[in-house]
């Protein structure tokens, strides 16, 4: 039902754009939006070659492929005779108490990343973890979670994983790694000689006893807790902003007024932020009170595409403009902390900064009217004078939407610089390397490996063979979190973390590691840790609360300290001069954790790889960004080779556009170009050799040197995949329309239609899509692949349009391409009541529900392809190769088995997560009860940070989903058609302060 | 003429005999189906076909 669009073009002239080539209107992007599908997605004209991934057609006459099928069709019938693969089917009789075939169990666990921790609930089906959400009971995350933690569930399957202990690369026995270790620890205090000990961030109360406890057994010990990626710079500052470690935690319900520096907590990763900001952008009318968010920033980031004023600014400025607003905001009266010296800021905007005045004025108005509301947030990756300004300035306007959080010290690049010298001194007796690997992360790798090799005793606890245990002479694996005990501090809770499946190898937590070790070493402590979590947590725990009651919920409640520290005036001085003085040098290279990979430690994720950068729409790769006027001065199209150079490291890979980029600005994402991994080898370039090592500004580098390299390399990119024909999609509404014409000059068609009306006599599912909630983050898109068996497809897939998401997130640019505004939509199966996929189906494989779902019948499907063409929506997903029969345990073990996995040749789509309606019914009926508002929650919906999508019965005028479908700013996509889609979605908001918005926020 | 009459007597002929032969062997092979032992030089294999799931200990599982 391809509809022919008007002579005079679109219902209205698209102001909205997704890729350089629809922008700037190219005869190839015209002719892309008519054809909807990618070349590679679907074979064109009469030449079938490509057609399901076979190879060239070698000319077999009509006759000979007959032939050939009737010998195929009897050799099939002749093996089908074999006897072979004849199973047994035995009844579960050794059924563990707790597992009810059928039936899922849910585990409160948590999950650390970082300083992050994350408390989540496992959902475990016939003892198998296979979806994780947030902890509903946490009263920070209110059940939401990242999209990586979600994706976390992957790694417990992980086919790389080390499944028994090695020694001088033979498997060993558990008591032989640990003897040849212990023996090192014996040595090494005997001889008093110092111990290395490198792990993670340490989050966990009992993981810090315990280090303390080792640290008394073995005197020698030196711990250095290392993030890659936390920001060395955010380190540096604090400590000199507070005078020790604090971890800044936004509290964006407080917030009227953000200013970002950099910042991009609306990255996903901090689902509390997410939370706090979709609450205030789900507007019911313009009279709501709506925050306003400012961002000030080099590389686009997530932040920046919600901002509701975005200025591009070169990162090495962002201090200087930091400093300017806080000398105007002394000027215009609000008090400097004492000792706080800003000579040597001249007032006004700051040289190399291109903010207009206008607007820098109202940003200090913004700031000055909000006072405590507003807030001021700066990007681990920015230089530390700018998190120092950011400091002040919430201290100047004594921000209740920050809280400086008391944390462990993290050890920076500069500490691992000097543990790499007196490694290499041979001062060190032993080293263990814990969950951590310094052999690809410090920058000077070569150097950080010769130093390693010097140490006598090399011991390595971690999952995957990596980098670092390659140098290492005993391997110890460690269990998955999933199969671990543990704890954390959270500023409203502490958090337990319980295993939710046995340890499926011969692995051992690290911390056990560490027990048996203080064993060795004479101390007295107990044989297992979830024995010495427990005896801890005794003594803990608020009267009347058991430690079951604990586990059961994941967590106990805590009352927040009000104790933070203390702001030092002393410390701006300085910055406020290194602010001053830092200029823009050459191209300015900004390196950023990978949305999927973060430091690396997810790169053997396909899901993660898989899923598209949320502003680059980029898989499996990590191109260099550069800006659209650096891209038109140096001759660099999208996808062209290029060589960045810098301190002697060159790296050849490909280059990408970024509309929003900063003048002279680089991007490029760090945790790819991994050397082992079976998913992980050979992905991206890494970029960790270009990062400094000067600790107040290792992530931006000045002085790159870009040049063409010659040759292209194919992007396996999806921005420009999935065309609908410049329609109008997507809607996006200014505080001013909003309150005066919500409907703009869009114009609701009258639909005559044919068809019957369709009749829905007990449930009517739909959705709403809140366009102003929704940032973007992708954990929609994580949720669904775990919870509906969505198979990755792999790069050259990707790159001939066949990705296989049921939801994806559409990113239109709006505007300049200097500086667009952007809107994110998620795009999924609308479930059409009028379903154009339905009537094309010659085997009726898709049909309607009585309930109004739009569903598939798999084995029905004999992939002709034809609803997939039909669909104005382009959500349908079709099988091209066969994605998923090939794997073997562990990989099936992630597999819900609440959902078919589909075979090659089948077309598949969003189901609206039918099982999970299908479990809330039964149970309902099981109960003698009605179904509930808002008890059925699809993935997407579920796994949600910003609550922007709602799912109900449209046929209970008193759901959510109803009254939000009655709302101002509802609209449906395509609506002009007469499909009659289910999914209704509420225009974009955006709150500028100089036109259109509220004028106070 | 009579070289082609002979010839499919003696492929019944043949045919009689090998097949209540084979079917014999297929019959008595599953009747007493042999251990199929590694050879000895094979490596145990560290990779089992299934892998074992089980509960985890002492965990308070929230509903199910």
């Amino acid at each position: 039902m391809k509809t022919r669009l008007p002579e005079h073009g679109p219902v209205e002239t698209p102001r909205f754009w997704r890729t350089l080539e629809e922008r700037i209107e190219t005869p190839e992007a015209r002719q892309a939006a008519h054809d909807e599908f990618l070349p590679g997605g679907v074979p064109s004209g009469i030449n079938y070659d490509d057609v399901h991934g076979l190879p060239p057609q070698s000319g077999v006459s009509r006759r000979d492929f007959l032939g050939l099928v009737s010998a195929a069709a009897a050799l099939a019938a002749t093996v089908a005779c074999d006897r072979k693969g004849q199973g047994t089917v035995v009844p579960y009789t050794k059924r563990p108490v707790e597992v009810v075939p059928g039936v899922a169990n849910y585990y409160a666990s948590a999950h650390q990343e970082g300083r992050r921790v994350y408390p989540v609930l496992v959902k475990t089906r016939e003892g198998r973890p296979i979806h994780l959400t947030g902890n509903d009971e946490h009263p920070g995350v209110k059940g939401k979670t990242s999209p990586r933690t979600m994706a976390d569930v992957l790694r417990l399957y992980d086919p790389d994983r080390l499944r028994a202990p090695k020694s001088e690369g033979w498997v060993v026995g558990w008591p032989e790694a640990e003897s040849r270790l212990h023996a090192a620890l014996k040595g090494a205090k005997g001889a008093g000689k110092p111990v290395l000990l490198i792990s993670g961030a340490v989050a966990s109360p009992s993981r810090k006893a315990l280090l303390a406890e080792f640290k008394a057994a073995l005197p020698t010990l030196e711990h250095l807790a290392y993030e890659p990626v936390a920001g060395d710079a955010a380190e540096e500052a604090a400590k000199a902003s507070f005078g020790q470690p604090v971890y800044l935690q936004p509290r964006l319900a407080k917030a009227k007024v953000i200013l970002s520096l950099g910042a991009d907590f609306l990255n996903g990763e901090d689902p509390e932020a997410l939370g706090a900001w979709g609450a205030q952008r789900r507007l019911k009318n313009a009279h709501d009170p709506i925050n306003r968010l400012w961002v000030l920033e080099g590389p686009l980031t997530l932040t920046g595409t919600n901002a509701d004023q975005r200025f591009p600014v070169t990162p090495s400025r962002l201090g200087a403009a930091a400093f300017a607003l806080a000398k105007e905001l002394a000027a215009k009266g609000l008090p400097l902390p004492a000792g706080s010296d800003l000579s040597a800021l001249s007032t006004g905007v700051p040289q190399g900064v291109d903010i207009p005045a206008k607007a820098w004025t109202s940003l200090v108005k913004d700031l000055r009217a909000a006072g405590r509301n507003a807030v001021v947030l700066c990007g681990a990756q920015m230089p530390a004078e700018a998190h120092q300004a950011a400091h002040l300035l919430n201290a100047m306007l004594g921000s209740e939407a920050v809280a400086a959080v008391p944390a462990e010290p993290l050890a920076t690049v500069k500490d691992l610089e000097a543990a790499a010298q007196k490694m290499a001194s041979g001062a060190y007796a032993a080293a263990i390397f814990w969950d951590v690997n310094p052999a690809y992360t410090f920058p000077q790798a070569a150097a950080w490996k010769a130093a390693v090799a010097k140490v006598p005793f090399r011991a390595w606890i971690g999952q995957v063979e990596d980098e670092t245990a390659a140098q290492c002479q005993v391997l110890l694996p460690e269990s998955h979190w999933l199969e671990s005990w543990g704890d954390f501090s959270t500023p409203t809770a502490a958090v337990l973390q319980q295993p939710a499946i046995g340890t499926l190898y011969e692995t051992r937590q690290g911390e056990e590691v560490l027990l048996d070790a203080l064993k060795a070493l004479g101390a007295a402590v107990p044989e297992a840790y979830h024995a010495y979590l427990q005896a801890r947590w005794k003594k803990e725990l608020p009267l009347g609360t058991s430690f079951e009651q604990a586990l059961h919920d994941g967590l106990v409640k805590v009352e927040a300290k009000a104790s933070s520290p203390a702001f030092k005036g002393a410390s701006v001085a300085a910055a406020a001069k290194r602010a001053a003085e830092s200029k823009a040098e050459g191209l300015e290279l900004v390196l950023f954790p990978g949305f999927a990979t973060h430091d690396g430690r997810h790169a053997n994720n396909s899901w993660l790889q898989e899923t598209p950068d949320p502003i680059s729409k980029m898989t499996w790769d990590n191109p260099v960004a550069l800006s659209v006027q650096d891209a038109k001065a140096l001759g660099v199209d999208e996808g062209d080779l290029v060589t960045l150079s810098l301190d002697g490291v060159t790296l050849r890979l490909p280059a990408v556009i970024q509309p929003g980029q900063a003048k002279g600005v680089l991007a490029l994402a760090l945790g790819y170009g991994r050397t082992t991994g079976g998913v992980a080898k050979g992905v991206g370039v890494d970029a960790f050799p270009l990062l400094g090592l000067d600790p107040t500004a290792p992530n931006v580098r000045k002085g790159v040197r870009l040049a063409k390299a010659g040759g292209r390399k194919e992007l396996s990119r999806t921005q420009s995949h999935h065309r609908m024909e410049g329609r109008d999609l997507v809607r996006s509404l200014t505080m001013d329309e909003f309150a005066h014409n919500p409907q703009g000059h869009h114009h609701t068609p009258e639909l005559v239609t044919l068809y019957e009306e369709q009749r829905f006599p007990d449930h009517k599912w739909g959705m709403v899509i809140d366009l102003a909630a929704c940032v973007g983050c992708s954990a929609c898109i994580v949720a669904c692949q775990s919870e509906n068996n969505v198979p990755v497809v792999g790069p050259e897939q990707v790159a001939r349009g066949r990705e296989m998401h049921w939801i994806r997130i559409d990113r239109y640019y709006e505007g300049e391409l200097e500086n667009p505004k952007v809107v994110h939509q998620p795009m999924l199966c609308q479930h059409c009541d009028n379903a154009p996929c339905e009537n094309v189906c010659p085997v009726n494989a898709t049909n309607h529900s009585p309930e109004g779902l739009n569903q598939m019948a798999y084995n029905r499907c004999v992939g002709t392809r034809y609803c997939a063409n039909n669909c104005p929506y382009k959500v349908r997903r079709f099988n091209f190769l066969e994605y998923t029969a090939y794997k073997t345990e562990p990989e099936t073990l992630a597999y819900n088995p609440e959902v078919t996995v589909r075979p090659r040749g089948v077309m598949e789509k969003c189901s609206f997560c039918v099982q999970r309606i299908n479990d809330v019914k039964i149970r309902a009926k099981g109960d003698g009860r009605a179904i509930l508002d808002g008890e059925i929650t699809t993935a997407c919906m579920a796994g949600c940070p910003s609550d922007a999508i709602v799912f109900g019965d449209l046929k209970d005028p008193k759901s959510k989903v109803s009254q939000l479908v009655a709302a101002t700013r509802a609209y449906r996509v395509l609506e002009e058609l007469g499909v009659k889609p289910a999914i209704t979605y509420l225009a974009d908001l955006k709150n500028p302060a100089l036109e259109g918005g509220h004028h106070e926020a | 003429m009579a070289d082609e009459i002979r010839k499919p007597i003696l492929d019944r002929l043949a045919a009689l005999v090998a097949g209540p032969f084979l079917l014999g062997r297929e019959a008595v092979s599953l009747a007493f189906r042999p251990d199929k032992a590694a050879p000895p030089e094979t490596p145990p294999d560290l990779t089992p076909l299934r892998l074992t799931v089980t509960p985890p200990e002492h965990a308070i599982k929230r509903r199910g």
